[in-house]
């Protein structure tokens, strides 16, 4: 009890866990690798003023930069409607659509390259079809440029915006809007005035997420990108494979670090920035206060806001809503987002059922052979369940660690440490993957865990870690800390209160974070074949070293059976549901995200 | 801390080789005298279920020796790691022409010891493929391809580098390999096109390759960087013409796909058997490179999986038309360029090494 209320004053305490496995995995070797890449002890800027004299770095430097805003730029665009409309959906469809958003995650990188490429593609679905109409004469170059790159970046980084947004929309109290509606505010300005500004701790994480994570690709632009579409970690990588000189790696890798750092700190890094909780006082927009004809329309407006209340009360009442406009247009949005996020694990799937040796879309004949030469192979079978081990076991550590960490940075009231102590949880997913893998390799050196389950499990912890901490600082933002003290005056001790005020308020944070935690450790290959040791094979790792050799739809069968998982969980889910209902438990509902 | 004190160390070393070449070597003999084990990486997919049923079964059977197979690669970086964290798991591992050569030049190989060879599989090996830190034992080259439905036979048809550059009389959808990795990459064939003869083409001339690239990259759809996306283009019908590798193609070929290779100006590469530093059972580990480089061994394994063998006896032992479709046919081999590795690692006065140049460049020339 003691140790609670000392924790509960020094909230920072919480975040030692994760800092120490963070630390001891990934920091002590990242340090050295610092040291490196400055040669010491000599101390020299050698690296760096080699790097920086060839243009062409700069210029990629550039370069990445630009793809990664533009493509963080893209998901906000399309993520925030999307995550509104799902909020807004009916129970059972939102959990549904939250799980369709998730799919595109769990298809492996490979199928879903190669799927675009069949629908984008010179002869691809597109152009075949636009061909066949008669509409273009010449296929329309639609791959190997910026477009495509954009196309195929923002479809797995979609998720990553989508689901912090639910998670932090879901706790947004609805009758705030009514309250200002009823207060005579316009629909847009109640939902620019108080949802949205509620809503930013979601818009902030995820944006935060993408940006980081886009800073790393490599796969996807070199595949669908055009010649000069190359990014900083594609040279990383071809330094890697070519050369492997420690010092001038780790010298790039540092270079991308401060890019993430210095673009993370203009664009705001304190995930858990409050709003209005302190009595923040209410920003009037800029506009209104300098035009001359801000006073004007102030007047008017202000003539015109009791109407508004009146008519909002009205409309309460009347039987049906006058327009169904919104609503059809919402689905609408909803439906094409859908459709595009889904589509290419479509093309997987049909593909997977293929009677030819190649992936190939549409399949020259339809035979279930794919799926026999992975059940009928033990060594699939056995990657498949190392893998799922592997997930949960760092899904746990990581949601535990991370949502300890996340509620310890949330209270802690100096902001400055906050951020820097953000920076450092997301520098694993920051820094080029390969860096990383060369790091925890050293790191579990030293700790004796090479090639070992354990030793995976913490390779894979670091980056899940920092998914958690920016999915449940982004829940814990919003959360109104008065309910807490609520708690306690009514003699609740902090562990009680913890349990049975902040974490259900918090769950679909933790829930969200746990699922991203699960899915970063089940799709990692750089990491783990750098520290498997050769004896641990994960699915990740049995797909790639089939691929090298040979494409066939084995991969396309195995991203299908893997996104079979989530529809399998889904109706799991409905059946308890349906079960639930039967018993007129409505209280039960709340416990799915 | 541990590691880069080793590292320095180690680097130190690398000049006075010797010394750390004797000591890990009697390492190694003690620890290969106590077990009859070997743990070799054999690739994955099919190659590396042939390289189980071609060379590691038999070899178990000939010599005891209990042979563990993984079938993965293992990368310069993993391989470096490995070494320099006194941390070798693997005895025997294949590395490509491009990679061998620096891990060599780091230190990271142990030699190869041709004194348990026979001479008569010594002298079938190819000369370039006995190196003193390895053994080629499979060869395969790159090749250009065309499609036969956009240049049928009757027709001219695309043969020399100088026609594929040359997009007014073979116009046509055109891909090349990507040279980001520097090691590989489209540069001979661009000095081909640029009139070099093939026997002046090493030393390379690095402003002359980008030259001769200039003119054609305006005509080039795409620049892959691997195999399997090449393969995806020859399946799709994504372009006419392409540089692709021979086995890719041969593939398709075989399934009927409207495509040729043509073997007038191949470029030959290999990858080699190697034994890391330090490798637990190095000893057992010549034994194996041994066995996998004969003639009979080989012929078995090519005709399970098609690729070019390294001891051209093989090819006495298998039918002609195996032999036709493989890179080492003596038909195809005698008009053959070959990489040349050495040159690719060799380090200037400015510490880089001639493949590092190489991307570079390409790195500079891509994003004008």
């Amino acid at each position: 009890m003691k140790m609670f209320q000392t924790v509960g004053r020094m909230p920072i305490g919480l975040t030692v866990p994760a800092f120490t496995i963070l630390f001891v995995v990934f920091g002590i070797p990242i340090i050295l690798l610092f040291f490196t890449s400055v040669n010491a002890p000599a101390f020299s800027l050698a690296n760096y003023q080699a790097f920086f004299s060839h243009p062409a770095n700069v210029r990629v430097l550039l370069q990445t930069i630009e793809i990664s805003i533009v493509a963080t730029g893209i998901c906000v665009i399309i993520g925030y409607p999307t995550a509104y409309l799902i909020v807004a959906a009916p129970k059972h469809l939102r959990v549904a659509l939250v799980v369709l958003v998730i799919i595109p995650y769990l298809t492996s990188a490979l199928a879903r390259t190669y799927a675009w490429i069949v629908i984008l593609g010179d002869r691809g679905l597109i152009n075949h079809m636009l061909l066949d109409l008669g509409l273009i004469s010449s296929p329309l170059p639609l791959i190997y440029n910026r477009t495509a790159v954009y196309i195929g970046m923002v479809h797995i980084m979609l998720p990553m915006m989508i689901l912090p947004l639910v998670s932090v929309m879901m706790g947004i109290d609805k009758s705030l809007m009514a309250a200002a509606r009823s207060m005579g505010a316009r629909p847009l300005t109640a939902f620019w005035r108080v949802f949205f500004q509620l809503s930013m701790p979601g818009v902030r994480s995820g944006a935060v997420l993408v940006f980081v994570l886009c800073l790393g690709f490599y796969i996807t632009p070199a595949a669908l990108g055009g010649l000069p579409d190359a990014m900083l970690s594609t040279f990383i990588a071809s330094q890697v494979s070519t050369s492997f000189n420690i010092a001038r790696i780790a010298a790039s890798a540092f270079v991308l670090l401060a890019v993430a750092v210095i673009m993370l700190s203009m664009f705001g890094l304190d995930l858990s920035h409050r709003q209005g909780s302190a009595g923040q006082p209410a920003r009037k927009p800029w506009l209104s206060r300098r035009s001359p004809f801000g006073a004007l329309k102030r007047w008017v407006n202000e003539l015109l806001t009791p109407i508004r209340a009146k008519r909002w009360i009205d409309q309460l009442y009347r039987a049906g809503g006058d327009s169904h406009w919104p609503k059809i247009v919402g689905t609408v949005f909803v439906l094409l987002v859908m459709f595009y996020l889904l589509f290419p694990g479509l093309v997987v799937v049909i593909m997977s059922f293929s009677a030819g040796t190649f992936l190939e879309f549409p399949p020259s004949g339809l035979s279930l052979q794919w799926y026999r030469s992975f059940f009928g192979d033990p060594s699939w079978r056995d990657a498949a369940w190392t893998s799922i081990q592997i997930a949960v076991a760092v899904a746990i550590l990581s949601t535990i660690v991370g949502t300890l960490a996340a509620y310890g940075l949330t209270r802690t009231t100096f902001p400055r440490l906050r951020g820097f102590l953000t920076m450092l949880i997301l520098t694993p997913i920051t820094f080029p993957v390969i860096v990383v893998g060369i790091a925890t390799y050293l790191g579990l050196v030293k700790l004796g865990l090479l090639g070992s389950n354990t030793g995976i499990v913490l390779g894979h912890s670091i980056g899940a870690i920092g998914y958690v901490v920016v999915i449940v600082s982004a829940t814990l933002a919003n959360f109104d800390r008065r309910l807490e003290d609520a708690a306690k005056s009514m003699r609740a001790g902090p562990f009680q209160t913890f349990r049975r005020v902040t974490l259900p308020l918090v769950r679909p944070g933790i829930i969200g974070g746990a699922v991203f935690a699960f899915l970063h450790s089940f799709d990692e290959v750089v990491i783990t074949s750098l520290i498997g040791g050769l004896s641990i094979r994960t699915l990740p790792l049995k797909m790639w070293e089939n691929i090298r050799h040979q494409i066939d739809p084995t991969i396309a069968a195995v991203a299908t059976l893997l996104m079979l998982l989530p529809v399998l969980w889904l109706m799991v889910l409905y059946v308890t549901w349906w079960r639930s209902k039967l018993r007129e438990q409505p209280a039960l509902l709340n416990s799915a995200i | 801390m541990n590691y880069w004190i080793n590292r320095r160390r180690f680097l130190q070393a690398t000049s006075s080789a010797l010394t750390v070449g004797a000591l890990s070597s009697v390492a190694s003999q003690a620890s290969a005298q106590s077990s009859g084990e070997l743990t070799v990486m054999v690739g994955g997919g099919d190659y590396g279920k042939a390289n189980i049923k071609a060379y590691v079964e038999p070899f178990e059977a000939e010599t005891g020796i209990r042979v563990n197979p993984i079938t993965d690669d293992m990368s310069l970086a993993q391989l470096e790691l490995m070494v320099t964290t006194n941390n070798v798991s693997v005895d025997v591992v294949t590395m490509g022409n491009g990679t061998a050569s620096p891990a060599h030049k780091k230190g990271l190989l142990e030699q190869i010891d041709y004194s348990i060879y026979k001479k008569e599989e010594l002298d079938g090996i190819v000369d370039f493929g006995k190196e003193p830190f390895g053994v080629a034992f499979v060869m395969y080259s790159v090749n250009m391809v065309y499609n036969t439905d956009k240049f049928p036979s009757g027709k001219p048809r695309p043969n020399t580098w100088a026609e594929f550059w040359d997009v007014n009389r073979f116009p046509g959808v055109r891909a090349l390999q990507s040279g980001i990795y520097g090691n590989e990459g489209p540069w001979e064939e661009a000095l081909l096109a640029d009139g070099v003869s093939a026997d002046a083409l090493y030393p390379m001339d690095i402003d002359r390759i980008f030259v001769s690239l200039d003119k054609i990259k305006p005509h080039v759809r795409k620049w892959w960087t691997s195999g399997s996306e090449i393969q995806q283009m020859m399946h799709d019908k994504a372009a006419d013409l392409l540089q692709s590798y021979d086995g890719r193609a041969v593939l398709l070929v075989d399934q009927g796909a409207p495509i040729e290779i043509s073997r007038s100006q191949p470029k030959v590469t290999w990858d080699y058997r190697v034994i890391p530093k330090g490798a637990p059972n190095a000893q057992n580990a010549q034994k194996f490179i041994e066995f996998s480089t004969r003639a009979d061994r080989q012929a078995t394994f090519v005709q399970i999986f098609p690729i070019g063998p390294t001891n051209l006896n093989a090819h006495n032992l298998i039918p002609e038309e195996v032999g036709r479709k493989l890179a080492s046919h003596p038909d195809y081999l005698r008009n053959s360029i070959r990489v040349n590795g050495n040159w690719y690692s060799d380090v200037g006065a400015d510490g880089l090494s001639n493949a590092e140049r190489l991307t570079q460049r390409w790195n500079e020339w891509i994003l004008l």
